[in-house]
């Protein structure tokens, strides 16, 4: 029995060793884009910061790697998930998106964030800085809003 | 001599246990080397936003009014789009979650055969940003739950609604208002009947809401 327990234990290393050499790429540019979100409309400061530690490390070209991105499998199930929620939502290319999308995203966003579903919880949980207060939570719709009523109406 | 044994293999296992510890180790520090411009770009989003933010305020929020022409083409070609439309309308009306989901995936289909060959260059753009963007929400329909569906069916709603003033429509439809949705800043949506039936609330509201415009 123990020397079966071992035999896999020995497997499971060896699995966990070779899974380190599947390459991934990493969600990571040199230049911010003319499309970025923040270039294009400029938030204040405070509400700049919170999309950066909150949104940014998924939604956009950029992505901060926490240390425990150095090892398979996290890398690679961040690498599927950063992917996934850039072609949801990608603050880099914001700008690039046709007015009715942009209204539609933004929509969305204050959804999401008024619903308590984004940052997501186990996102949060790695993340401290990435937690939105409650008054953070105001901020960010407030401007948020005003933001949707500015830009093009649909009519 | 039992106790022995046991002794050994805690011994053999806090051995394992060090040899998966170094290894470990070892790959973190083989994989931590490659990483050092994180902090790079989120400096230069700052630079960014400190150097233009006194400046270009014209920038800010571009406002591009876009009136789309209504058309009052009798176009069958739309038929199909609608019809799923309607469908997802008819599911939320009956709180039907998983009905609403299965027209969304027809929906998905009716796009993709519709014929855009009739476009002209600038109904083919706004033609390409309606369905992208109806596209999205449709997706969402088909994967989310009822509240969420109900808050993506608003902006369906747009699309499709500017799509038919784009494209055309044979079909009678109405354009129906209802002042409770989108958190209150009220929402429209199409209907093949007179008689209000609301997809927003289904069934706790049904009746809420009012005819603005006919079509056809």
């Amino acid at each position: 029995m123990k020397k079966v327990f071992k035999r896999i234990g020995i497997l499971l290393l060896i699995i966990f060793v070779g899974i380190q050499f599947i390459p991934t790429t990493k969600n990571e540019s040199d230049a911010v884009l003319p499309s970025d979100f923040i270039k294009t409309f400029k938030p204040p400061e405070n509400i700049k910061n919170l999309l950066i530690n909150s949104c940014y490390d998924c939604h956009s070209n950029n992505t901060k790697y926490p240390l425990y991105n150095k090892m398979q499998p996290v890398s690679g199930f961040l690498e599927s998930h950063i992917k996934r929620a850039k072609t949801e939502l990608n603050f880099s290319e914001f700008g690039d998106y046709s007015n009715r999308k942009k209204k539609s995203k933004l929509k969305s966003i204050l959804s999401q964030i008024k619903d308590d579903k984004m940052p997501l919880p186990s996102y949060m949980l790695m993340h401290k800085e990435s937690i939105l207060s409650k008054s953070d939570k105001l901020d960010i719709e407030k401007w948020l809003t005003e933001l949707e009523q500015s830009t093009i109406s649909y009519e | 001599m039992a106790h022995k044994k046991i002794k050994y293999s805690i011994i053999k296992r806090r051995k394992m246990k060090k040899v998966i510890l170094s290894i470990t180790i070892a790959t973190m520090i083989l994989t931590i080397a490659c990483n050092e411009n994180k902090e790079k770009v989120s400096a230069e989003l700052n630079e960014e936003t400190h150097d233009h933010a006194s400046h270009d305020h014209e920038n800010t929020a571009k406002t591009e009014d876009r009136v789309i022409e209504a058309s009052d083409m009798k176009n069958p070609a739309s038929t199909e789009i609608i019809n799923a439309y309607l469908q997802i309308k008819n599911a939320l009306v009956t709180d039907n979650k998983d009905g609403a989901a299965k027209e969304a995936t027809a929906l998905l289909t009716a796009f993709s055969n519709f014929d855009m060959t009739q476009l002209t260059g600038s109904q083919h753009k706004e033609y390409m940003e309606i369905i992208d963007d109806a596209k999205g929400h449709a997706e969402h329909i088909i994967k989310s739950p009822i509240d969420h569906q109900r808050e993506h069916f608003e902006g369906l709603s747009i699309d499709i609604n500017d799509l038919i003033a784009l494209v055309g429509t044979d079909k009678q439809l109405y354009q129906d208002f209802c002042p409770m949705a989108n958190g209150g800043k009220g929402a429209i949506w199409l209907s093949e009947i007179k008689d209000i039936e609301n997809p927003f609330f289904g069934n706790k509201m049904l009746k809420c809401g009012s005819v603005q415009k006919q079509i056809n």
